[in-house]
């Protein structure tokens, strides 16, 4: 393998007057060889959890609520969820409470026994 | 941010108002950044990450190793991103530590002889053959084409695997990346001259290795 570091001992009279480009079977080659198949995955997940976890929880303590777009149906859904429950236990509690209901009997008068 | 993804994407000359635009919204996002805006950070990786993994997947030339220290590059921006004093484009600073990062990692790789294993794509991830037929390579005067031309690419993947990361670094830098001799003298370091030569030296050894393997010429 030829040292690149041979190349500062050579590269300005050789080359600095020159620009090379390649021909182009060679750039085509490598952009052959090299050519994306698959698309780049998404790396911000992991790139927030080891942030996370390098900053003890310092930056990106909360995960979710820092994405970029936050999740508003997340809030939504959950805050209509919470809305449903209390209706229905409204609904479900709401028989056993009632008004106090009046007594119609009229109290007896009091009758003072002698002794 | 719609913008400033559109203007990376495309550089043109947009003339020098706009480009002083550009500058001043580019230094408020380093300012975001270097304020540890964990939203601004979440911009750049949304930006920059197909770039940074294409560079460190032709770089280090596996998908696995690729995606851990793509996920690595961003992490050491977010620590070091203080430091960048904005000499020059935070596109060509972020190339500099994606490049640095890589050859640290075949440094490594390399001292636990893993050199071997040093391959890109294995076959069985790579499209059918019949995709194979839209690549382009020196005139292969051979019947069947196809399946010649994908025994190229898995010589001429091998042969830049072996090139030493200084000049893998330069030639994938040109000619995959299309950056200028500029960008690539403050990504290496090194001066103007010594890119050129180092970049001439690249292909030819690359050319001369295939061509070995081979046994034809490129035309």
């Amino acid at each position: 393998m030829t040292d690149p570091g041979q190349d500062d001992a050579n590269d300005s009279s050789a080359h600095a007057a020159t620009t090379p480009e390649p021909d182009e079977s060679l750039r085509s080659m490598l952009r052959g060889a090299l050519r994306e198949e698959a698309p780049p995955p998404n790396v911000l997940a992991g790139v927030q959890k080891r942030i996370r976890e390098r900053s003890k929880g310092k930056f990106y303590a909360d995960g979710w609520s820092t994405a970029k777009h936050p999740p508003l149906n997340t809030y939504l859904v959950t805050s209509l969820m919470m809305l449903a429950i209390l209706g229905i236990s409204y609904a479900l509690l709401s028989p056993l409470v009632g008004s106090p209901v009046p007594v119609r009997n009229q109290p007896v008068p009091v009758q003072l026994i002698p002794h | 941010m719609a913008d400033r993804r559109d203007v990376a994407a495309h550089p043109v000359y947009l003339g020098d108002g706009v480009a002083d635009a550009e500058d001043q919204s580019e230094r408020r996002f380093i300012e975001r950044l270097a304020r540890r805006d964990e939203r601004a950070f979440n911009e750049l990786v949304e930006l920059y990450e197909a770039r940074v993994f294409r560079l460190v997947l032709r770089m280090l030339g596996r998908r696995d190793e690729a995606e851990d220290m793509a996920q690595e590059v961003f992490v050491q921006i977010f620590k070091a991103v203080g430091t960048f004093r904005g000499d020059s484009k935070l596109s060509t600073w972020i190339y500099r530590v994606s490049v640095n990062l890589c050859k640290n990692r075949m440094k490594y790789l390399s001292r636990r002889h893993s050199e071997g294993e040093d391959e890109l794509e294995p076959v069985a991830e790579r499209a059918a053959l019949d995709e194979a037929k839209g690549v382009t390579f020196g005139d292969v005067a051979q019947p069947d084409r196809m399946v010649e031309g994908y025994q190229i690419e898995r010589v001429v993947q091998q042969c830049i695997a072996e090139l030493d990361p200084d000049f893998r670094e330069v030639l994938i830098l040109r000619d995959l990346e299309d950056l200028s001799y500029e960008e690539l003298s403050e990504i290496t370091g090194l001066p103007d001259g010594t890119v050129k030569s180092r970049l001439h030296r690249a292909r030819s050894m690359l050319k001369a290795n295939v061509e070995r393997k081979m046994g034809e010429k490129i035309r």
